[in-house]
C-alpha cells in the first residue's frame, strides 16, 4: 500500500503539528521585520495611556491610579495589559487568518487530502503562535520597563508565567471556535478587528474590570483572558486576585482549559462537516 | 473491507449543490445544481483512466468526491478498498493527488520544503521524509528549482512540484487533475512519460483532461462525463467502434447556424455541430453512411448560401463520440450559471 500513514500514534500527530509550527516559522523567517514590529507595538500601545495618565494627573497620577487599581506601579500595570493582550489578539489572528490564508491561496484543499486532521494542524499553529507571542511580548515587556524606568522582576515571575501558560489553552481554544466562525462565513480581518477590540475592553488592558458596569463585568469574567491578566498583574504587582488567592483564581482558569478545547473542537468539526457536505473547504 | 490498492467502485454517486442565485443588491434565490446524478463506473488496478469532460461536465466534483474534499449527497463509493464516508483516513492516505495546480503548493517555501513539509503530513517519518524528497526530486529532473521558493518559478514549474507533491506519500492510486495545464509540448510530453512508467511500475492513474489527443495517447480506459452523467465508457477503441457504421464529415467555411439546423434535419443525419476552430466555422457532421449522404450535405449547404471551404469525411475521435451523443462540442462549456 502507501507510505502514510492513516491513522498516526500520538507521537506521529505530534510531528506533524511540529511540521506545522515548523512552516510557520519558516515564513515568519522571510519576514523579519514583522517581529520588530510586535516588539514595538505593545509599547507603543502601553506609552499612550501611560503619557495621558501623567498629563492629566500631574504629580498624584501614581497616587491616584493606587486608590483604583492596587498598584501605583502604572507604567507595569499598563505593560503587562498591553502584552497580555498581544498574546489575546495573535492567537485570534494566527488560527483565523490561518485558514483563511490558506483558502484564499488553494492550499487549505491541499491539506485537507492528507490524512492529518485539522485539529492537529491547529496545534501545530497554536505552538507556532506561542512561540512568536511569547518571544515578542517578553522582549517587548523588558524593553519597555527599560525604557521607563522600572524594574520588571518584581513580584512572583514564576506564577505570572504559570498563569499565562494556563491562559493559553482555553485561550486557544477559544481562537478555535473563532476559526470555524471564519471557516463559515469567510471573513477573517473585519472578525478579527472587531474581536481585539471588544477583547481590549473586556480583559481590562488598561483599566481594572472593577470599574465596568455590573453587567459587562459580568460578560468580562466569563472570559479567560480577563483571569489571565489579572492573574499576572497579581503576581507581578499585588493588585489583587478575584477570589482572593491565587490558587482560586487559577482554579477557574483551569475549569475554562477543560470547557473551552473542547466545546470549541466539537463546532469546529460541525462547521467543517457542514462544508464538506455543502460547497468543499477550498471554496471562497 | 480489505484493501484492494487501485481500485475504485463508485456506486449512484449524486451530489447535489445548493446554490444562491444573486438578483440585485439583495435579494438572492437558492437553486439546485445537480452536479452528480446517479453515476456508477469502475476502475480497475494497474490502468490509466481517463475522464472526460467539458468544463462543468462533473469531472472535478467527482474527483473531490472521491478525495474526501466534498461529501457525496447519496450513493456510495470504494477507493482502494476503503469506504467513502466511513474510512475517509485511509483513502487521504492511499491516494495522491494533483488537484488546483500550482495553488497547492506554498510558494513562499521551496519546493524540496513543500515536499518534506506535505511529507510529514502524511505521517512519513524525518528521515522518510528528505530521502522520499530526494528521489522524487531526482526522478523529475528537479534538482536546479528545488532549493528556490516556489514564487520564483514559471507557471510549468510550479505544476511538475504540484506532480511531485502527488508522488510523495507513494500510494497505489494518483488522481491528476487536468496536470498538463500550462505545461510547454516537451515539459507536458516529459510528464506524461513518467505517468507512464508509474503505471507500469504497478500505480492506477485517474486522469481528467479535457484534450482528446491525450486522453486518446495516454488512457486504457475512459468514461466521457457530460452533465454529471457517464454517457460513454470503455476503451478508446470501444468508444470510436461504438459509433458503428456512423461517419464523421467535417465541412470548413462560412457557414449559417440556419444551415447547420437545416442539415441536422436530413435524413441519416444522427448530429451536426457547428463551432468556431481557428477563426473558421467548423460543421462537424455524424451520419450514418456519410458517403451516401454527401452530395444532399453540399446541396443543402448550398441552398442555405453557405461558402465550402473544405469538406472530408474523417476518422472517428473522441471528440466524434462525445458529439454524437450530446450535440455540443467539448469546447462549450456546460456549467450550470
Amino acid at each position: 500500500m502507501s507510505a502514510a500513514i492513516a491513522h498516526p500514534t500520538f507521537r506521529q500527530k505530534l510531528s506533524a503539528a511540529l511540521a506545522e509550527t515548523w512552516l510557520r516559522l519558516l515564513f515568519s523567517s522571510r519576514y523579519p521585520g514583522q517581529l520588530a514590529l510586535e516588539i514595538i507595538i505593545p509599547i507603543v500601545f502601553a506609552a499612550m495611556p501611560m503619557l495621558l495618565g501623567r498629563a492629566s494627573g500631574g504629580a498624584h497620577a501614581a497616587a491616584n491610579f493606587q486608590a483604583n487599581t492596587g498598584t501605583a506601579n502604572y507604567v507595569a500595570y499598563l505593560l503587562i495589559g498591553s502584552n497580555v493582550f498581544m498574546i489575546v489578539t495573535s492567537a485570534f489572528w494566527h488560527i483565523a487568518y490561518w485558514l483563511r490564508f490558506e483558502q484564499e491561496t488553494g492550499t487549505l484543499e491541499a491539506i485537507y487530502l492528507t490524512p492529518t486532521s485539522s485539529l492537529t494542524l491547529a496545534s501545530g499553529v497554536a505552538i507556532y503562535s506561542t512561540i512568536r507571542s511569547l518571544t515578542s511580548t517578553l522582549i517587548a515587556y523588558l524593553v519597555g520597563c527599560l525604557i521607563f524606568g522600572v524594574n520588571p522582576f518584581q513580584g512572583d515571575v514564576l506564577l505570572a508565567l504559570a498563569f499565562i501558560f494556563t491562559g493559553l489553552i482555553p485561550l486557544y481554544g477559544l481562537a478555535f471556535l473563532f476559526g470555524a466562525l471564519v471557516l463559515k462565513v469567510k471573513e477573517s480581518n473585519a472578525l478579527v478587528n472587531l474581536m481585539q477590540w471588544l477583547v481590549s475592553f473586556l480583559m481590562g488592558i488598561f483599566f481594572p474590570v472593577t470599574v465596568l458596569p455590573p453587567l459587562v463585568r459580568a460578560l468580562a469574567l466569563l472570559f479567560p483572558p480577563t483571569w489571565m491578566v489579572n492573574g499576572v498583574r497579581s503576581a507581578l504587582l499585588g493588585v489583587g486576585f478575584f477570589f482572593g488567592a491565587w490558587y482560586r483564581d487559577m482554579a477557574v482558569l483551569w475549569a475554562a482549559l477543560l470547557f473551552a478545547p473542547p466545546v470549541s473542537i466539537w463546532v469546529f468539526h460541525r462547521v467543517e462537516h457542514g462544508i464538506r457536505r455543502h460547497e468543499g473547504m477550498g471554496e471562497f | 473491507m480489505v484493501p484492494q490498492p487501485g481500485h475504485v467502485r463508485i456506486e449512484n454517486l449524486t451530489k447535489v449543490y445548493h446554490t444562491r442565485q444573486r438578483r440585485g443588491l439583495f435579494r438572492a434565490e437558492e437553486t439546485e445544481v445537480v452536479a452528480l446524478k446517479d453515476l456508477s463506473l469502475e476502475i480497475h488496478p494497474g490502468e490509466i483512466f481517463g475522464l472526460l469532460g467539458p468544463n462543468g461536465a462533473g469531472k472535478t466534483t467527482l474527483i473531490k468526491c472521491l478525495t474526501t474534499l466534498l461529501l457525496p449527497t447519496s450513493g456510495n463509493a470504494w477507493i482502494n478498498g476503503y469506504h467513502l464516508t466511513e474510512q475517509d483516513n485511509d483513502i487521504r492516505a492511499s491516494v495522491g493527488c494533483m488537484l488546483m495546480g500550482e495553488r497547492g503548493l506554498y510558494w513562499k517555501l521551496t519546493g524540496r520544503e513543500n515536499l518534506i513539509f506535505f511529507g510529514a503530513l502524511y505521517h512519513l517519518s524525518p528521515t522518510d521524509r528528505r530521502r522520499r524528497a530526494d528521489a522524487i526530486i531526482e526522478q523529475l529532473g528537479l534538482q536546479d528549482l528545488a532549493d528556490r521558493t516556489v514564487e520564483t518559478y514559471s507557471s510549468g514549474q510550479k505544476m511538475k512540484f504540484a506532480f511531485a507533491k502527488a508522488l510523495i506519500n507513494d500510494a497505489p492510486l494518483l488522481i491528476l487533475d487536468e496536470p498538463t495545464n500550462t505545461l510547454d509540448l516537451p515539459s507536458a510530453r516529459e510528464l506524461r512519460a513518467v505517468v507512464r512508467e508509474l503505471n507500469q511500475a504497478g500505480k492506477t492513474v485517474i486522469y481528467t483532461t479535457h484534450s482528446m489527443s491525450e486522453a486518446e495517447t495516454m488512457c486504457d480506459r475512459v468514461a466521457i462525463i457530460d452533465r454529471g452523467q457517464v454517457l460513454a465508457l470503455g476503451t478508446v477503441a470501444e468508444l470510436k467502434a461504438s459509433l458503428g457504421r456512423d461517419q464523421v464529415i467535417r465541412i470548413e467555411g462560412v457557414i449559417s447556424p440556419q444551415a447547420s439546423q437545416a442539415v441536422k434535419r436530413l435524413p441519416g443525419v444522427i448530429q451536426a455541430t457547428l463551432a468556431a476552430v481557428n477563426g473558421r466555422n467548423q460543421l462537424t457532421v455524424v451520419a450514418q453512411d456519410g458517403h451516401l449522404l454527401l452530395p444532399r450535405l453540399i446541396e443543402t449547404l448550398i441552398a442555405h448560401r453557405a461558402v465550402v471551404q473544405k469538406i472530408a469525411p474523417e476518422e472517428t475521435t473522441l471528440e466524434d463520440v462525445f458529439i454524437a451523443r450530446t450535440g455540443r462540442t467539448l469546447a462549450e462549456d456546460t456549467r450550470i450559471k
